[in-house]
């Protein structure tokens, strides 16, 4: 059965068309990612979902109703933004959502312990990782059949970044489905059963990860660091290339590319520190349905 | 309509209002001042005033004498209050010059020979020194300067004319009063006439005076209706726009009824405690308060809501705290003043009284006033007590389209 199901949606904010016809079908039970950069418009289809922003035309359907205010109780919601209230407690802000949701008073007791919050700390007091668990808990208040979680591990640390994925596994492990948006490849990855690549507010590609990977066909990538000199020359003869501080990425699409690419580089004089044959990640998946770098 | 959603926001609402040093300010310690700073100023209302009157005069050994004259003024005075204060000059231009300093209000000059004059009949002669650049200032001193010399000059005549009268029956002849047909009694009671042709005679009533506290009472409500009480519901609802939460409570099964049902009463609740506070303060430092009647309370909490929707409407327009905190304040600075909140209505300009009649806030007022100060009816105000709540349900109805509309919006 489908959890959500989205078909033709498009969204205009003035001129600029945040979401240009997109479809997707999540399934029940599933982590389903999506996977884009900032701007591609993974938060505003997001805000359609779980928030009731309008949109100018296509279908939003959840477990096979319109979406509405009564089907949208099937939603729990995540944003990036804290939804705390920063002088209120832990305790009395799930309190105030349980009241606002009508949801069971005793949920307020279990979600604090199953999340181990301290119930009596201000909002304004807790840490990042906190405060994204205590959003995380409020939106489990009323027991949601769908988790929707909008970039869950920007601005964390790496313990509170775990943290935050074994929950996610663990709401999955429950029956919950989960949709998450995020631009982190390494976390659409570990969590996701399928996902969808996005872009300038289209839907690119949808897929297992491996099926994903698989568009690449025996591809290798070529990864080199060092100081790197003569890039921009090697750019033109591997246009796929993907800089970053002090590193390259090339796909092999010959099979002399890694003899070519570093022969270039030696005799343009860089310093080569590494160099190292991997298997293609979702980054480079991205990079050749778009043409461009992910983060 | 969610009684629990309700619920939930007025109880969320209080808690973080209670927590917010900036809103205590704004809620109690800001009417205080106003209440202090009116009941400071005007709380003593209707106390008699002194005045600081110079006085030249020289020695004599007659039997009364200006000193006399003196001696009376300082000794007269109301609820034990004196009228005069005297300070004696050596010379009329030491007195004046004083005048021109502002040191004292007039100048009383008594001749050389004032006692001489008075003791032997004659007519006697006092001079009296106004400073006139004050019209007000002149109009009372002056005012009362010369209405006690003509008191002590009826004094005087009475007291000449009893002389007269003792030898009246030795200086007419019988024949006289025979052709005339007239008795000696007639001729006194003739001269007591034509030397009093008035009797005045005073009688007290207890008149149905404002007292000032009361209606600096009122003006303090009006204020927290003109700042605080637009200033909490607008930046409120504004604040969990920019925090993000109002597209929480959006998305949630509340509607925006049960939203803005939530923030009216929290409001309300807030506003009322400190108008119950600045009530009890106002009996605990000035020694009076007021307390309305059910109809007062009414006309409050009409005004009330009144004051919510106009802080919803001017928020939604805005869609800033700085621009709504500040067209607020535009608002109702002057309003202040010329809506009849700290000035009777009576001493207004004339181009400021419909003000006061049509601006809700001020029409509320000055019915409140009219039912808790002056003890109309409330048959006579309830006209304008159709008329504000008539704008206040055309307000609450603006106030929740433009905020659907604001949320329509929330990107």
């Amino acid at each position: 059965m489908l959890a959500l199901e989205v078909k033709n949606l498009r969204k205009s904010y003035g001129d600029f068309q945040a979401l240009k016809g997109v479809d997707l079908e999540v399934e029940d039970g599933e982590i389903f990612a999506i996977l884009g950069p900032n701007g591609a418009g993974k938060t505003t289809l997001l805000r359609i979902l779980a928030e009731g922003l309008g949109y100018d035309e296509g279908e939003v359907n959840v477990f096979g109703e319109p979406l509405s205010k009564k089907s949208a109780r099937h939603i729990g919601y995540v944003p990036q933004e804290s939804i705390s209230y920063d002088l209120l407690t832990v305790k009395e802000n799930l309190g105030f959502y349980a009241d606002l949701y009508d949801a069971p008073r005793e949920e307020v007791d279990n979600l604090i312990s199953k999340f181990d919050l301290p119930p009596s700390s201000k909002a304004k007091e807790l840490s990042g990782g906190l405060k994204r668990r205590l959003n995380l808990a409020i939106s489990l208040l009323y027991d949601p059949k769908v988790l929707i979680l909008d970039e869950p591990s920007t601005g964390l640390d790496v313990p509170s970044r775990k943290q935050l994925w074994e929950d996610i596994i663990k709401f999955r492990e429950s029956g919950k489905t989960i949709l998450i948006a995020t631009h982190y490849m390494e976390e659409a990855e570990l969590l996701s059963d399928r996902l969808t690549i996005m872009d300038s507010g289209r839907i690119i590609r949808t897929g297992k990860i491996e099926a994903l990977k698989s568009l690449l066909g025996d591809r290798t990538v070529i990864h080199v660091s060092g100081i790197l000199r003569g890039v921009d020359n090697l750019r033109k003869m591997f246009p796929r290339l993907i800089e970053r501080r002090d590193s390259i990425r090339v796909h092999s699409d010959v099979d002399n590319t890694l003899s070519i690419v570093v022969e270039h580089l030696i005799s343009s004089g860089s310093r080569i520190r590494e160099i190292r044959v991997e298997e293609p990640t979702l980054e480079d998946v991205f990079l050749e349905l778009t043409g461009k770098k992910l983060n | 309509m969610k009684a629990r959603a309700i619920k939930g926001i007025v109880v969320k609402d209080l808690k973080e209002i209670s927590r917010e040093k900036v809103a205590l300010f704004w809620v109690f310690v800001f009417p205080l001042m106003w209440v202090t700073l009116f009941g400071s100023i005007w709380g003593g209302g209707g106390e008699p005033i002194t005045i600081d009157l110079g006085v030249v005069y020289s020695d004599e050994d007659t039997e009364f004498t200006a000193q006399d004259v003196v001696e009376i003024m300082e000794n007269i005075s109301i609820e034990n209050a004196p009228i005069f204060n005297t300070k004696r000059f050596d010379n009329e231009t030491a007195g004046v010059k004083s005048i021109k300093k502002g040191t004292i209000n007039a100048l009383v000059v008594f001749p050389n020979d004032f006692g001489k004059s008075v003791v032997t009949g004659k007519q006697a002669k006092i001079y009296l020194y106004f400073d006139k650049s004050d019209p007000q200032e002149y109009q009372i001193v002056s005012g009362v300067v010369k209405g006690f010399f003509a008191e002590f000059e009826k004094e005087m005549k009475k007291k000449r004319m009893e002389i007269q009268l003792q030898y009246a029956g030795l200086y007419i002849s019988e024949d006289v009063m025979k052709m005339y047909n007239i008795s000696l009694e007639d001729i006194k009671s003739y001269m007591v006439a034509g030397s009093e042709p008035l009797v005045i005679e005073e009688k007290e009533v207890e008149g149905t005076k404002v007292s000032p506290i009361k209606f600096y009472i009122t003006s303090f409500i009006g204020i927290q209706f003109l700042f605080a009480t637009m200033l909490i519901i607008g930046v409120g609802i504004l604040e969990e726009i920019e925090k993000g939460t109002l597209k929480r409570v959006v998305a949630s099964p509340a509607t925006s009824w049960d939203f803005l049902i939530g923030k009216i009463a929290s409001t309300f609740i807030i506003v009322m405690f400190s108008i119950l506070v600045g009530l009890t303060y106002s009996r605990i430092v000035f020694g009076e308060t007021l307390v309305p009647s059910l109809a007062g309370w009414l006309i409050i909490l009409i005004a009330s809501v009144f004051s919510m929707s106009l802080g919803i409407i001017i928020a939604m327009a805005t869609r800033s705290i700085r621009s709504t905190t500040a067209l607020v304040n535009l608002l109702s600075m002057p309003l202040l003043f010329l809506a009849g909140v700290v000035i009777p209505e009576a001493i207004l300009p004339s181009w400021a009284k419909p003000i006061v009649n049509y601006f809700p806030l001020g029409r509320a007022l000055k019915d409140l006033r009219l039912l808790e100060l002056y003890h109309k009816p409330f048959v006579e105000i309830v006209g304008g007590v159709i008329y504000i709540l008539a704008v206040t349900v055309v307000m609450l109805l603006a106030s929740v389209v433009l905020y659907n509309r604001v949320v329509k919006t929330l990107e």
